[in-house]
């Protein structure tokens, strides 16, 4: 998988102080694996925070704290609460609670213990593999500037710098390095950070807080550069050989910006091994693996294999009519039963005749008198007075000469006021009233099933 | 370098950077700015990052009355002092906008990008013109 050949060049750095020998040939270095291994920023943060506790050093409150007293409890019937209370007497700590966590001067609750377990064991494995991921995460210049270094002027990254940095002396001389290679930024942000403290902290010894700048990595043992980078503001130094978690991804964050010698970048890869070949170094060791070996999502699929076996894109996006209600729209219920149409159109045929039937019956039943109505209305009051005169006369002659029906022509005397017409009129309504009324009364009769009327009348001896 | 491939950086990133700024509300009330130079909107999400894309589209004010049209260039994903495109641009503002357009849509480079692009631009060059009066404000997103 990785031939040598095969690995992407890094350049080296050169300083003022290189010799102008070297080909562009000799002044790259090919890219150790290490940068090449699994990001893993879950493991990194995990592993960074149980390294960190390894640091601590145990506080607690003293063992005797709050039981140097021989107080007892006074028990009940004294008129005070049954805290164990200081003996004797003479001073203001006489009768005092004692013992108690809520007693002025009495033990805190749960007094700290210096035997807390301090400190983390981590598998081994988890470390390096930590470790392994911030070196690769450094290389990133996303990350490395996610985390919030200047490195905007920064030839490449992995940042690898010529041997001649390793005999640097003086630090203005490394101040000048740092200037050259593009790293002077990043220094310069951590120095104008410094700032007191917010808080107790203060106080306790760290007063000061800072930003993180450049990590310089070297290879030599007792390299000068040592003591000319290391009182730069910001500036930290490591040897490769001794690479720490807690300067490679400070606060579980990954991405620090690191600075190579030429020297110590070339030794990775016995440090740490390739994928295929076991570290010199570390017993048995072999660059973690990652889950996926190609992570780019997209390139997979806009790949030739996966786009010919994919669907085309669904470009109409169907979407759900509304739900319309077939008992109130027509045209929903006949898409669901045809025959509603035909059997609503029978229901409001037959209802319309059985109007109509009900009609017809009611109208014979009843005849109106509208001719008569509509001129009495028209009348004066006085005319009005002999209209009703006469009708009621009429009505009661009619009903005399009930056994011999009406026989056209008789005469009532009558003021001349009235039309013959309107006499007539008045007379025929009277009779079809009168008859209308005995016909009523048969029927009454029948319907009462009261047979014996007829016997009944000639009792009465009341002739009609 | 085998670059680490976008999403994975996305993923990485997302969570927490030193760019993001989350403003008004807590928890999943607020909302999430990015203050990194490379990123259109300035919204904190993958398709306007500036670190998580290989191909980025930046537009920033520049010295008297410029604007800077800045791309990255995809071979040079691992050397950040010579990654990007600058061109200045001091041009009323039609030609302007028709460079952009050409270098992000037009050539295929990020045609999603053009709406964003182009809006950066009118605001960058109105913020120019006003430039005169009133308290400077103070760029934060550098670069």
């Amino acid at each position: 998988m990785s031939a040598a050949a095969a690995r992407p060049l890094v350049t080296v750095q050169s300083l003022e102080s290189d010799m102008a020998t070297d080909g562009a040939a000799a002044n790259s270095v090919p890219l150790p694996d290490v940068m090449r291994a699994a990001i893993r920023p879950d493991i990194v943060t995990f592993v960074h925070g149980q390294i960190s506790k390894n640091a601590r050093q145990p506080y607690a409150v003293s063992n005797r704290a709050g039981h140097q007293t021989s107080a007892e409890s006074w028990g009940t019937g004294r008129a005070v609460s049954r805290i164990p209370r200081v003996a004797g007497g003479g001073t203001h700590r006489a009768g005092q609670g004692a013992f108690g966590n809520m007693c002025r001067g009495g033990r805190m609750f749960a007094p700290t213990k210096i035997w807390r377990r301090w400190h983390r064991q981590v598998n081994v494995t988890q470390k390096r593999h930590a470790v392994v991921s911030a070196i690769a995460a450094s290389a990133v210049p996303s990350l490395v500037l996610a985390r919030g270094h200047k490195i905007e002027e920064v030839p490449e990254l992995p940042l690898v710098v010529s041997d001649a940095a390793e005999a640097v002396e003086k630090t203005s001389a490394a101040l000048k390095v740092l200037k050259q290679i593009g790293a002077h930024p990043d220094a310069e942000k951590a120095k104008d950070s410094q700032a007191i403290r917010a808080g107790k902290g203060k106080a306790r010894n760290r007063r000061y807080v800072s930003r993180k700048g450049p990590l310089v990595v070297y290879g030599n043992e007792g390299a000068k550069l040592v003591k000319a980078f290391r009182n730069i503001p910001g500036v930290e130094i490591a040897h490769v050989s001794r690479l720490n978690l807690l300067k490679l991804a400070p606060g579980g964050h990954l991405g620090r910006f690191v600075i190579w010698t030429k020297y110590a970048f070339e030794k990775l890869d016995s440090i740490y091994g390739t994928f295929d070949k076991v570290s010199e170094k570390k017993n048995g060791y072999v660059l973690p693996r990652a889950k996926m070996i190609n992570a780019d999502l997209a390139r997979i699929i806009n790949s030739d294999e996966v786009q010919s076996v994919v669907k085309p894109i669904k470009k109409e996006v169907k979407k759900a009519p509304l739900k319309k209600n077939p008992l109130k729209n027509l045209n929903v219920m006949l898409k669901l039963n045809p025959y509603a149409k035909a059997a609503k159109r029978m229901a409001l045929l037959a209802e319309a005749q059985r109007v109509k039937a009900k009609q017809d019956k009611l109208d014979k039943k009843r005849k109106p008198i509208t001719k008569i109505i509509t001129y009495f209305c028209c009348l004066s009051m006085h005319l009005r007075f002999w209209v009703y005169l006469y009708f009621i006369g009429s009505l009661l002659l009619v009903s005399q000469s009930r056994a011999s029906l009406m026989q056209p022509g008789w005469k009532l005397p009558c003021p001349v006021y009235l039309s013959h017409s309107v006499i007539c009129l008045l007379q025929e309504e009277a009779s079809a009233i009168n008859s209308a009324s005995k016909s009523w009364y048969k029927t009454m009769i029948s319907d009462s099933d009261y047979t014996e009327f007829e016997n009944f009348t000639k009792w009465l001896g009341a002739s009609q | 370098m085998a670059t680490v491939p976008g999403q994975l950086i996305w993923e990485i990133v997302k969570k927490n950077n030193s760019f993001l700024v989350k403003e008004f509300g807590n928890g999943t009330a607020s909302v999430k700015f990015s203050k990194e130079p490379n990123n259109l909107y300035n919204i904190h999400s993958f398709k306007h990052s500036g670190l998580a894309n290989k191909k980025t589209v930046t537009i920033q004010p520049g010295k008297d009355q410029t604007v800077v049209l800045a791309t990255t260039k995809t071979k040079k994903q691992n050397k950040p002092s010579t990654l990007l495109n600058k061109s200045v641009m001091k041009k009323e503002f039609h030609r302007m906008a028709k460079a952009v357009s050409n270098q992000v849509c037009d050539n295929y480079y990020r045609p999603d990008l053009k709406k964003a692009a182009l809006a950066r631009l009118s605001v960058v060059h109105r913020s120019l013109k006003v430039a005169k009066s009133g308290s400077k404000k103070r760029n934060r997103q550098s670069s």
